[in-house]
């Protein structure tokens, strides 16, 4: 028989209590567990209008890299440029003087080193966008020039600074390339 | 008195533990309906926003470069031209959005068909939004008036274009909990902004 009745009027035994320790401490377990896997859904809830939102944003700069000339020198030369050594130098692929922000670009070189930071509409999150600008081989797109060429690449770098993200290990930063080629319309 | 003391505290240890379980099978069931209100209007945002994204890359292909590519630019609809089926002829596409009368039947009091012809024909609803919202700038960021006046409409070099989705059911609040001016359902929101270029053919 087992002791500890109401009818003998004992104390919880040691056994008993442990027993309700460890029942208590297996329930707190399910529950942190179900709490993290609630978090954990939430979390990659708001990755995917994090990436929603960052894509627009990338997608929008692209859109004004394509609207821009692709050099200095295109841009203001009305005939077609065909010595590929008359384009801007690799070295000095940047934004000229009082060229301070997109509206006062008016050629792709000018996105190389530019950092802009953009809150999305209708939240108070925040992305910052790394340009960088770069010539590379027209046939193979993925070799850096070091000389110039007809083809330019931009590639950017946008992440969420606001709200930062709490967990190191997770990847925020999308990375987008657009390919740039020399053209002209005679 | 022990024994009864014992059941005392038992009953108060399986209070608290329905209590908790009670209090998660809510949450559960709360948090669940929001998520899944969450993906649905991400689903639906990027489902309706892939046409529209699509056909404003376009926007003026086919055009002589010298002839404006937007007919009519307003703040929640636009006219354009493009040559969408690739046939040599410059096509007119239209987007608008309709009355929040015409889907009363849902909950959600704000949303409305977004709505797409080609050439005058046959207007389709191609999704449902609770905000589609067009705005115009000059190259030099300026931005224009809506609606545009024809006499400006050349001016225009970039369009944004920002579209909301909300879900059109949500699962109710609290009417306690509800203040003057808040909505009575949980609503999951998804947005989407673009800047594009009025016309591929403006390349500096």
């Amino acid at each position: 028989m087992l002791g500890n009745s109401i009818e003998d009027g004992d104390f919880m035994t040691t056994g008993q209590t442990m027993l309700t320790l460890g029942a208590f401490m297996f329930l707190t377990t399910i529950l942190m567990n179900f709490y993290q896997v609630l978090g954990g859904t939430g979390d990659t809830i708001q990755n995917g209008q994090d990436g929603i939102l960052a894509t627009t944003i990338a997608t929008s700069y692209k859109e004004i890299a394509r609207g821009l000339a692709f050099d200095e020198f295109s841009d203001t030369c009305s005939s077609a440029i065909r010595n590929v050594t008359a384009l801007t130098s690799p070295l000095h692929l940047r934004r000229e003087a009082g060229e301070d922000s997109l509206a006062a670009f008016n050629d792709i070189d000018d996105l190389n080193g530019f950092e802009v930071e953009k809150q999305a509409i209708g939240s108070v999150v925040r992305y910052h966008t790394r340009f960088t600008v770069y010539y590379v081989d027209p046939d193979n797109i993925d070799h850096y020039s070091s000389v110039q060429t007809f083809t330019k690449r931009l590639d950017m770098k946008t992440w969420r600074v606001y709200p930062p993200v709490l967990d190191p290990t997770q990847i925020d930063t999308m990375r987008t390339t657009m390919v740039m080629g020399y053209f002209h319309f005679n | 008195m022990s024994a009864f003391l014992d059941v005392i505290a038992a009953m108060l240890f399986g209070g608290a533990l329905f209590g908790i379980i009670l209090d998660s099978n809510d949450l559960a069931a709360e948090t669940q309906m929001v998520y899944n209100g969450d993906m649905m209007v991400q689903q639906m945002l990027t489902s309706t926003v892939q046409l529209v994204e699509g056909e404003l890359r376009n926007i003026g292909f086919g055009l002589p470069s010298a002839q404006p590519a937007i007919r009519l630019a307003d703040s929640t609809s636009m006219t354009f031209l493009s040559d969408i089926d690739r046939d040599g002829s410059v096509d007119t596409i239209a987007y608008s959005v309709g009355a929040v009368s015409e889907i009363a039947s849902t909950p959600n009091e704000l949303d409305r068909f977004l709505k797409r012809s080609v050439n005058h024909e046959g207007i389709q609803n191609i999704g449902v939004v609770t905000l589609f919202s067009l705005r115009y700038f000059t190259q030099s960021g300026a931005l224009l008036p809506t609606p545009v006046p024809s006499s400006r409409v050349s001016e225009i070099y970039t369009v944004e274009l920002t579209v909301e989705v909300q879900n059109p059911v949500a699962p109710a609040r609290d009417p306690s909990m509800v203040k003057a001016g808040e909505r009575d359902a949980l609503y999951s929101s998804s947005l989407w902004q673009q800047t594009r270029l009025a016309s591929q053919n403006n390349r500096r």
